[in-house]
């Protein structure tokens, strides 16, 4: 007895050390974590996925801001500069005799007083050797930047008009971090556009082909039976072609000879909107195929009979009950369908079928460069890392989501 | 078994069919007009000779009966003319076809021989080093543009070095005394779109054996093959490996379509005369027939793989029950 009594004494785990939480830890333990928060914290863990976040809303934001980057940087995405093309990265180029000529002659018509005391005073200064006063302003206009800076500075007129001045002799040199492309056109601000178009093209035919998706997968998974059998016919049909082929045949298509096309899309962003449709069209199927797969599961579990019960309608069960249920893997496929549209966009445009110039876009601005490879690789290197890291940033997201998601698949 | 296989080819044979309906048809809605490009070098046509070439041409007919008569050519062998080229059509195919072939199976093999080494490497190693590079090299070969690589290539090796060609098939104007050297000349100008063309397979290939591999790995049998003292490589090779190779053989016979429709792109970019660049070269050229035909050899050819992959995987797996 003595021994057993023993036994059963050292059983006895030592108390544990008193510890202390207060009320509100314990409320917080004891709280039900909801599932956008477990899939937030098991996403952070992902290293690689965080940084692709990070990455892809420093483009997006760039992306938006695009006319507020013009006007700080000071550069016009669309001036032409026929003297100065492909410019290496870093060069400073003086202005054409035209873009300066125009600025005098806004500034003239602004302040018709301030100008004609200006002229005066460049002439009196003998800056410049104009046969006429009107002409002054405009001689000065040839000037390099800082020499026209410092004409400035020794006028004898008052600030207001110094800094005007100063203002429009900004405008003589212009500063090309990344160079100039093949019609002399800033790299940087090319870039920043064809962000918009790329990154753009890509979220909205990801999107739209999602909605494809999650339609025609909803209507085959509930309803099953031959309507199944014909959509996942047709599905699989268009799985099985060879993608790049198939879009460039449908790219090449002259959407003017299709009657009820030309009604609905107006001039200007055609090219992008005929390109989002025709990626959209080949890129619903993955997710079709997805969504019929859960709904399929979903049919078959007791909260769907008991809705059935209720007397919800079809409708109703699908959108209410089902795709809350479909939306996280939905969520995985739309990311990584971003990556792949936008490289796709970046194929056909490459190819001289997508997005059509002068509308910038990390494809179409390849397709530019590769014709001069040798004088300016640089032209060529650029778009394509861009392409390159925002791809890879939606890729590391999706697969950042799959494991957050999914914890059974295998972990790294 | 058969009546899977049955319907699998009839399945197949009703895709092309339709196919080239639907292709007929868009190639109708293709910029230019046939009869416009034929006239356009001839000044003093009259309105009345347009109509009797349209009628000629048989293009005043509705589309359904211009399909059935082109297919019926088709069906004779008769493949038609090439505009561009005045030379039939069938001249051109042969060897496109023969080029586009040794370029995707070489893509094909070489990404093989790079991803499964690598994918097995990691899937021995979870979450070391090793693992990690190559989980973001393969992450890059899925995510870079394929003809951005190319350029890339051609920047260093065909511009900077000067050791590789920019572009072509072979060097034109010469005369090959031995194969070997006929093997060299023309292996020399494979190299750079061989490059191009594997770096998005070698990548999904890498992580696909990595996970499959991982997955043979924590059966039992593993466990067992170890515990009764089997060498390290039988357990890797022999139980492992003969494992993982079954969900990869379908991979890899599914991914011969992409490669097929990736080559179309680099074939463009090196100036590789294969069916690709045909195909891109006849819509942009305006070149209705030979962008038809090699459409429909393309498509044709891919759908023949995904069959194969498809009765292939049941030779594997004889788990595998058709219904």
């Amino acid at each position: 007895m003595e021994t057993i009594e023993n036994n059963t004494q050292k059983a006895i785990p030592p108390q544990p050390a008193q510890r202390s939480l207060s009320k509100n830890q314990i409320a917080e333990l004891e709280k039900v974590q909801s599932l956008t928060k477990i899939i937030y914290a098991q996403f952070k863990e992902h290293k690689a996925a965080v940084i692709g976040a990070y990455t892809i809303i420093f483009f997006v934001i760039v992306a938006l801001s695009a006319p507020l980057l013009e006007k700080v940087l000071g550069v016009n995405s669309e001036n032409q500069n026929v003297f100065h093309r492909y410019k290496a990265p870093f060069s400073t180029i003086s202005a054409g005799i035209d873009t300066r000529e125009t600025a005098v002659r806004n500034y003239i018509q602004e302040n018709p007083e301030d100008a004609a005391l200006v002229q005066t005073e460049l002439l009196k200064e003998e800056f410049v050797a104009s046969t006429r006063p009107e002409d002054a302003l405009y001689d000065w206009s040839r000037y390099e930047k800082r020499k026209a800076l410092a004409a400035v500075r020794y006028l004898d007129v008052n600030n207001k008009i110094k800094s005007d001045l100063r203002g429009i002799a900004k405008k003589f040199e212009t500063f090309h971090v990344f160079g100039t492309d093949e019609l002399g056109r800033d790299v940087l601000m090319r870039l920043i556009y064809g962000t918009r178009v790329s990154m753009g093209v890509g979220i909205l035919v990801a999107l739209s082909s999602a909605l494809i998706g999650l339609l025609i997968g909803a209507i085959a998974g509930y309803y099953g039976g031959f309507i199944d059998s014909l959509l996942m016919r047709v599905t699989d049909a268009l799985l099985s072609l060879p993608t790049i082929p198939v879009l460039i045949v449908v790219a090449a298509i002259d959407l003017q000879k299709l009657p009820f096309v030309n009604s609905i899309i107006s001039t200007g962003g055609e090219s992008i909107l005929k390109l989002v449709f025709i990626l959209c069209l080949f890129s619903w199927m993955p997710i079709s195929r997805l969504v019929r797969g859960s709904i399929l599961t979903l049919r078959e579990r007791e909260f769907i009979l008991a809705s059935k019960t209720l007397g919800a309608s079809d409708f109703t069960i699908i959108t209410r009950h089902m795709f809350p249920n479909v939306i996280a893997p939905l969520l995985v496929s739309v990311t990584l369908g971003v990556g792949e549209s936008i490289l796709f966009e970046a194929a056909l445009s490459f190819l001289g079928l997508g997005i059509q110039p002068p509308t910038p876009s990390w494809g179409n601005m390849l397709f530019n460069a590769q014709e001069l490879i040798y004088q300016a690789p640089f032209l060529a290197i650029l778009p394509g890392l861009l392409i390159l890291f925002v791809t890879i940033s939606f890729n590391y997201v999706g697969d950042g989501l799959q494991d957050a998601i999914d914890p059974k698949t295998i972990r790294r | 078994m058969l009546n899977f296989i049955l319907r699998r080819i009839v399945q197949t044979l009703l895709v092309i069919l339709i196919l080239s309906y639907v292709c007929f048809g868009l190639m109708n809605l293709m910029p230019g007009d046939p009869v416009e490009m034929m006239i356009s070098s001839n000044p003093k046509i009259t309105a009345a000779d347009v109509e009797r070439l349209r009628s000629f041409y048989g293009l005043d007919q509705p589309m359904y009966k211009r399909y059935l008569s082109w297919a019926g050519d088709i069906v004779q062998g008769e493949l038609g003319y090439s505009r561009t080229y005045r030379i039939p059509v069938t001249e051109m195919m042969g060897p496109a076809l023969g080029h586009t072939f040794i370029l995707s199976v070489a893509s094909l093999v070489f990404s093989l021989i790079i991803a499964i080494p690598l994918g097995i490497l990691c899937a021995l190693k979870p979450n070391s080093k090793v693992d990690y590079v190559v989980n973001l090299f393969s992450f890059a070969g899925i995510s870079v543009p394929s003809f951005w690589l190319g350029i890339v290539l051609i920047i260093i090796f065909a511009v900077n070095f000067q050791i590789l060609p920019a572009g072509g098939y072979q060097t034109t104007g010469m005369a090959y005394e031995t194969y070997w050297a006929e093997f060299l000349d023309k292996g020399k100008y494979l190299i750079l779109p061989i490059l191009s063309l594997s770096i998005q397979s070698i990548g999904r290939f890498s992580r696909f054996t990595r996970s499959s591999m991982l997955e043979a790995m924590r059966n039992d049998f593993i466990r067992t093959a170890r515990a009764k003292g089997l060498t390290a490589q039988v357990v890797i090779w022999k139980h492992g490996f003969r494992n993982a190779l079954i969900p990869l053989v379908t991979i890899v016979a599914l991914s011969v379509s992409s490669i097929f429709s990736g080559a179309l792109i680099t074939e463009s970019l090196f100036a590789y005369p294969g069916v690709g660049r045909l195909l891109y070269t006849s819509i942009m050229g305006n070149d209705f027939n030979v962008a038809m035909i090699s459409f429909m050899i393309s498509v044709t050819m891919v759908l023949l793989m995904n069959l194969a992959a498809d009765l292939l995987y049941g030779v594997i797996d004889p788990r595998v029950s058709y219904k």
